[in-house]
């Protein structure tokens, strides 16, 4: 008797777990942009300051200055502190500013910025930064922005960063079934790997 | 056996309707958290540390004393993966099993986290500054003779600051234990050939005959072993080495012979002399003295004494006689008697009349440094232990690597024996049963977090040192490295000397770099040499050997006759030692628990292990729970029934039943140790650990045997995969 109750209790909670994270989760399948919530970071890091056009006040860092892993990881890496501090140490103007204050503190205390995450893909996922700069950046010499953008969304006009697209399966198949070259100046074409392995292993 | 009504049928049908309502609400991201994960950086980094790229760095494992080099895969600040070290000679890239279970050493859950002082029945946290401090105290109020050690096998660094601590306090008590040591041999390998572990060359053998030394499994070195098995495999100009595995209980190794004979236990230094004898009547030339010794184990007689065949006794000879050089080696069924001293010569003696001495039995390589040597540990240091306890010689007990509550047998009665020692110190990994006795807890670095310099006990080639760095960060800032606390210790005792060093890398390093010379690094500038040694993990020495003893000699053999059965407990308990648990000193790692004995497939506890003959004799089928009771006590355990093992012979894993430890441990399986009769060998006084006379009765119960192998066994549920061919149909002249 209190066996089949006890069952019934978990089946009735895992169905009403399941049911309410499917709710929440639901996404459409398109493939239009689709904004990410805003996120409250520690420090306000002004993108649009260090990627952002000239013209626009921006100083055009190459993406991959500060996320310099994205060319040779599955992950493009937060840039370890030691590289803001590389910089700023030299940089006398805004040295008194609130954020570049704060920055400082942490270094001082040797303490990480507990940034957090923006690009989130499900734990199912292995999305490989590498290989897509390779074809993109290297192989293709698509500019660094542009690349980056295919994904990150124009992020050199974003303060601090926030999800532009929608990262979903149907998102990702819609770039990888169309046709690009394979190299800048080779004619043949290819398209992504659509196997299911390629990212879900 | 775990007690619930809900059963695995109802677990499934719960999986089964949850698998279909998550299939019908559909899969969303669900594990997507923008904006709430943290993705934390570096502060300062160096340029090969790439997020998510495993970096590997050189260490030296510490699951057991063979010094394997090891190298683990480190990524965002985690070690997470185990592989050998190619550059050292002792493993060549290898790992086993056990080894790599080492992982889960560092991360478990059941780890002592801060030190503990107890108070009562609880141990109550405190600082390590409290701790050291009462450490002092309670030496420096004791009697300077009476503090004592006890450890497991130490070498290196961490022993040379052990021996100067004691001299600083003018104590002289540190004793050595393990439980199981091929203590025996190397004390009959002392007096056959003058060295206690000869260098054993199975690659350039043509046969290995092997004495119950289960070398592919748990033996001195089995990963090395295991390289150099291999190459005696292929054979020299392609001619397979043929091994020969005699023993009372089939092991790894024996699973992997040409030929497994099963022998009546305690007779395998009768069939060594019987095969002295038939070779020197085969032709070989033996010196007279030992012709003379060895001239009544005739064939007859050694058939019937032994219960191997004349027929295999002679294909055993021929093939000794045809096929030189050959290697005989005595291991844990042949010194595991009353007499194993004896059985262990008489191998040896037939080493010496073949001729292998110098072939097969090579010098080892002896260490320059001899304060850095390892010592290796026996059960007489625990007894010597036990009888200063006796006449109050022992004030302060320092324990560090040794469980001896658990692994002593019953007779010694370690825990009463330790409860008459005021103040008992133990440096833990776990609260194992030995450390729950203790009045202070202190816990320690694991071997990946820690600093170290380990000598191994068997060189594979030359002498060597190895390296023991961290991994990576410790996993709780209350714990220290052992040679921490003993230099902190030696900083209260010897100030002038040691209080230069900050920790005890400082230390190493200093000390590392005063003998760069001998170690390959007389030209190089201080800090390349250090690093070049942490960046290989080994540092090769160079050593001399001396020349081994070949005379051969029977003086002072005397083998006594097989022994009689009692009555009462007829049957004879080995205590198998299994590449999983070895002694139990892991037993709370898990992968150790859930990966299935080599032999038996079983998991997760432990088992009877008996022949089909003995299992009808006595009634029983596999799954039955059975009382094994010697005169020192019982356990209970099912049957497994298994033909690889003589009939009068029953077998328990040890390792198993540990009181203490951890939640992966505790309570899982039977402590075959405790039930081991009081019975030594007679020259060595070490525990005769195959003596234990046990009766087998039926306990009730009969439960599903847990294990990988089905229910058919090694039936193959007639799928035929691996032929089997009755015994008597097999021709080794064929196989050679």
């Amino acid at each position: 008797m209190y066996r089949f109750l006890r069952l019934s209790v978990l089946l009735v909670g895992l169905i009403a777990a399941v049911g309410s994270v499917a709710v929440h989760a639901a996404q459409p399948l398109t493939t239009a942009d689709d904004l990410g919530p805003v996120v409250d970071q520690p420090i306000e890091f002004p993108h649009d300051r260090h990627a952002g056009d000239a013209a626009k006040g921006g100083m055009q860092i190459n993406c991959m200055y500060c996320h310099t892993y994205a060319r040779r990881s599955n992950v493009a890496g937060i840039p370890p502190l030691q590289k803001c501090i590389g910089c700023h140490r030299s940089i006398e103007s805004v040295r008194e500013t609130p954020r570049i204050k704060k920055l400082f503190e942490y270094w001082e205390a040797k303490k990480p910025v507990p940034w957090k995450k923006v690009h989130d893909l499900p734990d199912f996922v292995r999305f490989n930064h590498e290989r897509h700069i390779q074809r993109f950046v290297f192989a293709q010499e698509k500019p660094v922005q542009e690349a980056c953008g295919y994904c990150h969304g124009d992020v050199k006009t974003m303060t601090v960063a926030r999800r532009q697209k929608p990262l979903s399966m149907g998102w990702c198949v819609s770039c990888h079934q169309k046709d690009h070259p394979v190299s800048a100046t080779s004619t043949k074409t290819t398209h992504g790997p659509n196997d299911c392995w390629q990212c879900h292993k | 056996m775990i007690e619930n009504s809900f059963n695995r049928r109802d677990f499934l049908k719960v999986l089964g309707w949850g698998g279909a309502t998550v299939a019908l609400s559909g899969c969303g991201n669900t594990s997507v958290e923008d904006g709430r994960e943290y993705v934390t950086s570096y502060v300062e980094t160096a340029d090969y540390i790439i997020p998510s790229i495993g970096t590997y760095f050189n260490s030296t494992c510490a699951q057991c004393d063979a010094g394997c080099g090891i190298m683990g895969r480190v990524r965002e600040g985690r070690v997470l993966k185990l592989e050998g070290n190619p550059d050292s000679p002792i493993n060549s890239g290898k790992m086993c099993g056990l080894g790599q279970a080492g992982v889960q050493a560092h991360y478990n859950p059941d780890r002592v986290r801060e030190p503990l002082l107890r108070n009562g029945d609880k141990g109550e946290a405190i600082t390590w500054e409290k701790a050291l401090q009462l450490v002092s105290e309670k030496v420096a109020s004791a009697n300077p003779g009476s503090v004592a050690f006890l450890t497991g096998g130490v070498s290196g660094h961490v022993k040379v600051l052990l021996k100067n601590y004691l001299d600083a306090i003018g104590s002289d008590q540190h004793y050595v234990y393990e439980a199981v040591a091929p203590s025996v041999v190397r004390a009959a390998n002392k007096k056959a050939y003058g060295v206690e572990m000869p260098r054993l060359r199975l690659d350039r053998a043509k046969v290995v005959v092997s004495f119950g030394a289960d070398f592919l499994g748990t033996w001195v070195s089995p990963v090395h072993f295991s390289r150099q098995y291999a190459k005696f495999r292929k054979g020299v100009n392609g001619e397979r080495g043929v091994l020969v595995q005699v023993e009372s209980k089939m092991t790894i190794t024996g699973a992997n012979a040409d030929r497994w004979l099963a022998i009546r236990p305690g007779t395998e230094g009768i069939l060594a002399l019987g095969l002295v004898n038939a070779l020197s009547a085969a032709g070989l030339t033996v010196p007279a003295e030992v012709a003379a010794a060895v001239k009544d184990y005739t064939l007859d007689r050694v058939s019937n004494d032994t219960g191997v065949s004349v027929e295999h006794i002679g294909k055993l000879t021929a093939l000794l006689k045809d096929r030189s050089p050959s290697l005989v080696i005595a291991g844990g069924a042949a010194e595991g008697y009353a007499h194993g001293s004896q059985n262990a010569a008489a191998v040896a003696l037939l080493n010496q009349v073949l001729g292998n001495v110098g072939k097969t039995v090579e010098a080892p390589a002896s260490m320059p440094f001899p304060q850095m040597a390892p010592i290796t540990g026996n059960r007489s240091s625990l007894q010597a232990l036990n009888d200063s306890i006796a006449q109050d010689g022992v004030k302060v007990l320092f324990n560090c690597g040794a469980n001896p509550i658990y692994s002593a047998p019953a007779s010694m009665n370690m825990k009463e024996s330790l409860k008459k020692v005021p103040f008992k110190v133990a440096f833990a990994h776990y609260m194992d049963e030995t450390a729950m006795e203790a009045d202070l807890v202190l816990p320690l670095n694991s071997s990946m977090e820690g600093w170290g310099t380990v000598v191994p006990e068997y060189f594979a080639e030359g002498a060597q040192l190895n390296i023991q760095q961290p991994l990576m960060e410790k996993l709780h800032p209350g714990t220290l490295g052992m040679g921490d606390v003993l230099l902190a210790l030696l900083k209260q005792r010897r100030p002038a000397e040691y209080s230069g060093y900050e920790d005890y890398y400082a230390y190493l390093k200093n000390a590392m770099v005063a003998i760069k010379g001998a170690l390959g690094g007389e030209n190089e500038d201080d800090d390349v040499f250090w690093d070049s040694v942490l960046s290989q993990g080994v540092v090769k020495l160079t050593s001399s050997s001396n020349a081994l003893v070949s005379s051969a000699s029977a003086a002072g053999l005397q083998l006594p006759p097989p022994a009689v059965e009692d009555g009462t407990y007829p049957l004879r308990l080995i205590p198998a030692v299994t590449p999983n648990m070895r002694d139990g000193r892991h037993a709370n790692e898990p992968w150790l628990q859930e990966s299935p004995d080599p032999l038996t497939t079983i998991v997760w506890d432990s088992w009877v292990e008996m022949h089909p003959k003995t299992a009808a004799k006595l009634g029983v089928v596999e799954g039955d729970i059975v009382e094994v009771a010697s005169k020192n006590g019982a356990i209970k355990g099912q049957v497994y029934v298994y033909s690889g093992i003589h009939p009068d012979v029953i077998s328990v894993p040890l390792g198993y039943g540990h009181e203490a430890m951890g939640r992966y441990s505790k309570g899982v399986g039977a402590n075959a140790f405790k039930i081991l009769d009081p019975v030594f060998d007679q020259q060595t006084g070490e525990l005769a650990m195959y003596e234990t006379r046990v009766k087998v009765t039926k306990a009730g119960k009969r439960v599903i045997v847990v294990k990988d192998e089905g229910p058919a066994g090694g039936n193959q549920s007639g799928r035929r995969i691996a032929l089997r061919m009755a015994s008597g149909k097999v021709n080794l002249a064929e196989e050679v």
